[in-house]
């Protein structure tokens, strides 16, 4: 019995590999979601936004730091892109272009809002602490409170940054996103990104040791 | 502060963005290199960068919501898809119709018409007296001498007489 040259059968394969046609690039699941959800496919974009709502509604407490409106903000933001889903037009992946969505309504929010004053804050931030509300409940009652006025003069320091910096501080400290991300959803240049986190930071410290 | 010293501290200042960058993990390659060289031999960048990792995630504040958050989260969501599917309040989809638009102008207009048509004085003030016509005000004074007027009919129906009279000498 003759056997093909194990060289023969490795260029044949070679050969054959480079005649195939390419296979179309795998769509992601969000594309797939987002494709069958602008054709009116309501549990498609349900799907969406079980896959996102976790993280949007952590964006949303960095910025609004309340469990109810960080709740309200990041429904709204799904409801817009709901609304909106025909005018994304694929450029950048769904998850950008919906955190841009978010973001944009936090900071419509906080506008309109203006500062918390300081009795907000405090209240806010015991809830956060109420052990009803998921939040360390077994933390010593002393850290407890340290931990409470530090986070009310960060709340105020959060407050005081303009709000590119405030966004670009909270996408990037708070979740964890890289700067060439923020930069997409913030639709500016990398280098931009990098001195607003600077600038925030540097202001945070000033106003913490100011509030010390 | 000797001039070598603050020469050192205004490198250091510049070099605090990149400090950030290097605390979050943005540096890489031979960027990363030279500037976590520089922290080694930097005590104020040393501190610089030890207080960010100190105080930073401090500044997170954390919520982790339990399961029935979630379910009930997804279910208002879900609710306020479907409110926005129906269109919304009932005006909203009283005016999305297209002939709404026509029916609401066509009944201001009716309306309008309507008010001016019977509602004509309704509105006047009834404590000011309504205005005199200004004829009326030319001829009030001239109303008051109305002997003058008799007066003046008898002389007319006088010369009227006289008149008459001519015509019959000249027939006569």
């Amino acid at each position: 019995m003759s056997s093909v040259p194990a060289s023969l059968l490795t260029g044949f394969t070679y050969v054959m590999e480079s005649f195939m046609i390419a296979s179309p690039p795998v769509k992601s699941a969000d594309e797939e979601l987002v494709a069958l959800a602008r054709d009116g496919d309501h549990k498609a974009f349900e799907k969406l936004v079980e896959r996102h709502n976790q993280k949007a509604y952590r964006i949303a407490f960095g910025f609004a730091r309340d469990r109810e409106e960080a709740k309200d903000l990041s429904q709204d933001a799904f409801l817009k892109a709901f609304m909106n889903l025909k005018k994304f037009d694929g450029r950048s992946g769904f998850y950008t272009w919906f955190y841009r969505i978010l973001v944009n309504v936090c900071l419509d929010y906080k506008r309109r809002r203006g500062r918390r004053t300081d009795e907000e804050f405090n209240e806010a931030v015991e809830n956060q602490l109420d052990p009803n509300h998921g939040i360390a409940p077994t933390v010593a009652l002393d850290e407890q409170v340290l931990a409470s006025e530090l986070s009310r003069k960060v709340g105020v320091a959060l407050e005081a940054l303009p709000p590119k910096q405030r966004t670009a501080f909270i996408l990037k400290n708070h979740q964890g996103l890289s700067i060439k991300e923020i930069a997409e959803v913030m639709q500016t240049a990398e280098g931009t990104v990098k001195v607003h986190i600077h600038r925030a930071i540097s202001a945070l410290r000033q106003t913490l040791a100011e509030l010390a | 502060m000797t001039a070598k010293e603050s020469a050192k501290s205004a490198a250091c200042a510049q070099l605090e963005q990149d400090l950030v960058l290097l605390h979050y993990g943005e540096l890489v390659g031979a960027e990363k290199m030279q500037v976590a060289a520089h922290v080694e031999g930097c005590p104020v960048c040393a501190d610089y960068l030890k207080e960010l990792a100190d105080l930073l995630p401090k500044t997170v504040l954390t919520d982790e919501p339990p399961h029935v958050f979630w379910q009930d989260y997804n279910r208002e969501l879900r609710q306020k898809m479907a409110n926005l599917a129906e269109g919304g309040p009932w005006w909203r989809k009283l005016i999305s119709k297209p002939w709404s638009m026509p029916v609401l102008a066509t009944s201001a207009v009716v309306a309008l018409a309507l008010t001016f048509t019977f509602g004509n004085g309704f509105w006047r003030n009834r404590d000011v007296p309504p205005p005199v016509d200004e004829a009326i005000l030319e001829v009030l004074p001239m109303a008051e001498n109305l002997d003058f007027f008799r007066n003046l009919e008898v002389l007319d129906a006088l010369e009227l007489l006289e008149l008459m009279g001519e015509e019959n000498k000249g027939a006569a």
